[in-house]
């Protein structure tokens, strides 16, 4: 266990390496900067810019002052208000420093805001998608070869064929304008939450679907639930207890993909139904070379989407005790 | 009872040479023998392939149907529902279909549809309730060349209904090169000339009559009075190459330089010369100074102020030189085009408002398209609309599934979106199959250490947010495609290699763990035993065995890359307009959306062609995974 966790450590610090380092001199290599749009600035007033921003320096400068933990910078109080100069600062002291296009934040000013949403959502989406999806994967599994199962199964490949702002479409246009029982956009309430929260996960509730009932109907078939109906158990607890364990396994190894998939899909929902999530911050950040955003929104999803993977793993030997940890 | 007589046997001298022609008769089925007939009964996967081909061939033959033009806008302000009559042809050019911009001759299908660019609709209306004056139009063309920098052809629609307002569209033509053809009589010769092509300083001309130079130059001189050098091209005059210096351009009739909307008249030239004049007149006593100040004027308006100075030194210079120099002017204002595009609606609106326009006239801007690039069609598809012009002349489907708000036809967008998907999700899978088998099979050959580190990297790379990578890829893309495009590479084929770079990663851990797997499994051991060569174990043993997985992950992988093509047209960051495709279909379905009034044909019809392309994809995946599993083999 430990030294399992030790390897995923190791090799989530030579990621999260790789991903810094790429993505910052890339995007330097790039050309234009955030100002460049800006057009007919004075040259004086972009030099200021430059300077305030530590554009002007060496690049491998740069890369060490973002990267951190010792500040550079002689003249940190200009920027932060601050006085000292030897503060800690930087990527490694979880500090991304301002924001190039939101001149008054800082990036974890902006991520503080819109994390906080981003996350309600995608919990949101996941309870969906896993109540919908494990529960009509059972209820396919045990009506194997019904109508309940054809239909089951075909909303679920339905689920993964459409795209999810088509079905965000479809939602707002039946539960928005046709009956009228959620509000279109916006963020706050729980009514706000579940037609987003639905839209993101139904194609995730589709594929947990589809794994539940290969999981469970070969579960099923094994010799230890035959003995548990023997034994003369009541039909719920052999299910819930004996055949739902082992029947859920493909679908705990799916969690991991399925989080960054839902983390990667919210782009879209937030965009649609009007939520002020990290999403847009991503993309616009990334259109705008709003450097200091872009990455720290690349390295946040960088991290969620590496802690979850490894708690996936957790889980896994939690569920299956055949698997050994110190194998993977 | 008697037992019965129980009979030794023995292996008998015929007996061998029975075996071995029974070994030698015997067919086995091959994998694939086998796959296709356990494919063949599973009903639901095998509907699904017909149901892909044919889908595919429709979407590959689509300029050959009568379809109307995905991309040629009309004046509706509201998108009009599905309706289900043909549209037959318009009885005079001049009247206009019920609903999407359409054509009035084989002509205006090619024109209309695809060889112009509309780059400015304008809605004009009359007080008094009569037609439009032609000096608005005049006027307008006017405008739109000098904004735009190109040759505008005007395109009039007739009101939809009594008191709506006239269209006006203002096209430019494919590339720069290309004018409208223009066919006359020449008095000169006898027999038709045709331009070909005209270029700034040149014109192909195609006489069907043999010429030679002293008839061109008695045409010529009729016509022009153009002096300029002339080439006979193809033998004894049937094709003419006519090059003329600077300051003329070749226009059906003279106009001076239309190069930039700005004629030259203005410098000192005749105007309309006639025959003696023309050449007496000669052109390359224009003075040094009106051309620089000409040249000036192209340099304020489609560069910057500073960036046509050096190409104004050409007067002395001989018709080479000169035309020399002008071609590069020409080239860098199409460099600069986007430069110019970014606010054409902008200048267009200032300049219609600065406009001298007829009183009682009341002409609005409607839209302006953006300018980056055609819709280019080649060979093959031109090909096919010369075919549905003669197969169906003018007749088109009407507006069968509704058109958008930009009065763009459903079902056509839907087809030739399908066109694009469809090929964006192709190459990009080969490229990811190209990629993920040499890696993954690389990988699992060599084994040991290397295997580990390449599978490593697949590791890291695994736990990256590729959604960013994409992004960001995409960004940087968009910033080079100068460089890109002078590399001969298009926005397109940089877009599917980024996305196949993606999806490389499954591909590759998969074909390394069924290499590693089959490279130590009994059966490869066996033929090394027979003997067999490793060419042999290579192509018969591993290939085969390898290649089913990859086909299986090949159909799983297409509807995964259509749908994230669709994620990323989404965004904004996909295929770009003018093109279509199913990404950008679902964006205007999507953004229709509103309170007011439900245009559910633009969420339901686009939904519909996707759902069931990508389920009928799965479907196919789901059945070629259990044909293929070998596990499977022999069952039913």
């Amino acid at each position: 266990m430990l030294q399992f966790l030790a390897r995923r450590l190791l090799w989530f610090a030579i990621t999260m390496f790789c991903v810094v380092t790429l993505s910052f001199f890339m995007m330097r290599a790039v050309r234009g900067g955030p100002f460049s749009n800006e057009r007919s600035l004075d040259p004086a007033i972009e030099r200021n810019l430059q300077a305030k921003y530590h554009l002007d320096w060496s690049l491998p400068r740069q890369y060490f002052q973002y990267v951190g933990p010792f500040n550079l910078d002689e003249h940190r109080a200009s920027i932060f208000g601050g006085d000292g100069t030897d503060t800690f600062g930087g990527v490694l002291t979880l500090e991304f420093g301002p924001s190039f296009k939101y001149k008054d934040f800082t990036v974890d000013q902006i991520i503080g805001q819109s994390l906080p949403i981003s996350s309600l959502l995608g919990i949101v989406a996941m309870m969906w998608a896993l109540s919908l999806g494990i529960s009509a994967g059972v209820a396919s599994a045990l009506r194997r070869g019904s109508g309940l199962d054809l239909t089951l199964r075909l909303a679920a490949t339905g689920g993964i064929a459409l795209p999810n702002f088509v079905i965000a479409a479809f939602l707002i246009i039946l539960f928005v304008f046709l009956i009228p029982l959620f509000p279109v956009a916006g963020w706050g309430s729980v009514r706000h939450m579940l037609l987003p929260g639905f839209a993101l996960g139904a194609p995730f509730a589709a594929y947990i679907a589809r794994l539940t009932r290969t999981g469970m109907l070969e579960v099923l078939s094994q010799d230890h639930i035959r003995t548990a109906h023997a034994k003369g158990l009541a039909p719920r607890t052999v299910i819930l207890r004996h055949a739902l364990k082992g029947g859920l396994l493909p679908v705990v190894s799916y969690l991991g993909p399925a989080t960054a998939g839902i983390l990667t899909g919210s782009l879209v929902i937030e965009k649609i139904f009007y939520i002020p999530g990290l999403g847009s911050h991503f993309i616009n950040s990334a259109l705008n070379r709003d450097y200091t955003l872009a990455m720290g929104v690349t390295i946040l999803f960088t991290i969620l989407v590496y802690s979850l993977n490894t708690l996936v793993d957790l889980a896994y030997t939690l569920l299956d005790p055949r698997i050994d940890l110190d194998s993977i | 009872m008697a037992t019965p007589e129980k009979k030794r046997w023995q292996f008998g001298s015929g007996d061998m040479e029975k075996l071995l022609s029974e070994v030698a008769s015997h067919k086995g089925e091959s994998l694939w023998q086998d796959a296709w007939r356990r494919l063949k009964k599973n009903r639901a996967a095998f509907w699904s392939m017909i149901f892909l081909i044919l889908f595919g061939a429709t979407a590959y033959f689509a300029p050959i149907l009568p379809l109307a033009s995905p991309i040629a806008l009309s004046l509706r302000t509201e998108a009009a529902p599905p309706s289900w009559p043909w549209e037959a042809p318009p009885a005079t050019s001049e009247e206009t279909p019920h609903g999407a911009a359409i054509t009035s001759s084989f002509g205006s299908i090619m024109d209309n549809g695809w060889r112009h660019r509309t780059v400015a609709s304008f809605s004009a209306k009359s007080d008094s309730g009569g037609g439009i004056p032609d000096e608005v139009g005049v006027a307008l063309t006017e405008l739109v060349e000098s904004t735009s920098g190109r040759t505008a052809v005007l395109d009039r629609r007739a009101p939809i209904g009594a008191g709506a307002p006239t269209g006006l569209y203002l096209g430019v033509p494919y590339n720069t090169e290309d004018r409208p053809r223009t066919d006359w009589e020449p008095t000169g010769v006898h027999g038709k000339a045709t331009i070909l092509r005209t270029k700034s300083t040149q014109a192909w001309i195609l006489f069907d009559a043999p010429i030679d130079e002293t008839e061109f130059i008695a045409w010529r001189v009729e016509l022009h009075g153009i002096e300029g050098h002339l080439v006979l091209e193809d033998g004894a005059g049937a094709l003419v190459r006519y090059s003329f210096p600077l300051s003329e351009a070749f226009d059906g009739k003279v106009l001076g330089i239309t190069f930039n909307g700005r004629r030259l008249e203005a410098s000192g030239r005749v105007d309309s010369p006639t025959a003696a004049d023309g050449i007496a007149a000669a052109p390359h006593e224009l003075p040094e100074i009106s051309l620089k100040a000409f040249f000036g004027d192209i340099a304020g308006q489609l560069l910057d102020a500073s960036a046509a100075t050096g190409s104004v030194r050409v007067m002395s210079e001989t018709d080479k030189k000169t035309e020399l120099l002008f071609e590069r002017a020409e080239v860098r204002t199409i460099e600069e085009e986007g430069l110019v595009h970014d606010d054409l609606g902008k200048r267009l609106e200032r300049g219609l408002l600065a406009l001298d326009l007829p009183s009682g006239v009341n002409v609005t801007l409607v839209e302006t398209t953006s300018e980056n690039g055609y819709w280019e069609l080649g060979s093959f598809d031109m090909l096919l609309l010369n075919a549905r012009a003669k197969m169906f002349g003018l007749w088109q489907t009407g507006n069968w599934l509704g058109t958008d708000s930009k009065g763009r036809d459903i079902l056509a967008r839907i087809i030739w979106g399908s066109r694009t998907s469809i090929l964006v999700a192709l190459v990009a899978t080969l490229c990811s199959l190209l990629i993920g088998v040499t890696y993954g099979a690389f990988s699992g050959l060599m084994g040991g250490r290397i295997d580990n580190l390449m599978m490593r990297i697949v590791d890291i790379l695994y736990s990256l947010p590729f959604i960013f990578v994409v992004i960001f890829l995409i960004t940087i893309m968009n910033e080079y495609r100068t460089e890109l495009a002078d590399l001969g590479i298009g926005r397109d084929t940089a877009f599917y290699v980024v996305i196949g770079a993606i999806y490389w990663l499954t591909m590759a851990r998969v074909v390394r763990g069924q290499v590693l797997s089959l490279k130590n499994s009994e059966f490869i051991e066996a033929a090394r035993v027979i003997g067999a060569s490793t060419p042999r174990i290579l192509f018969n043993h591993l290939v085969p065995n390898v290649l089913s997985i990859v086909i299986i992950y090949l159909t799983l992988t297409i509807p995964a890359v259509m749908l994230f093509e669709a994620f990323l047209s989404f965004l904004g960051l996909g295929i770009e307009p003018p093109k279509v495709s199913w990404g950008t279909l679902a964006v205007d379905g999507t953004e229709a959306v509103n309170p007011v009034k439900i245009y559910w044909w633009l969420v339901v019809f686009p939904a519909m062609a996707m759902g069931s392309t990508l389920l009928a994809l799965n479907v196919l995946g789901d059945g070629l995974r259990d044909a293929l599993d070998p596990k499977m083999r022999g069952k039913d």
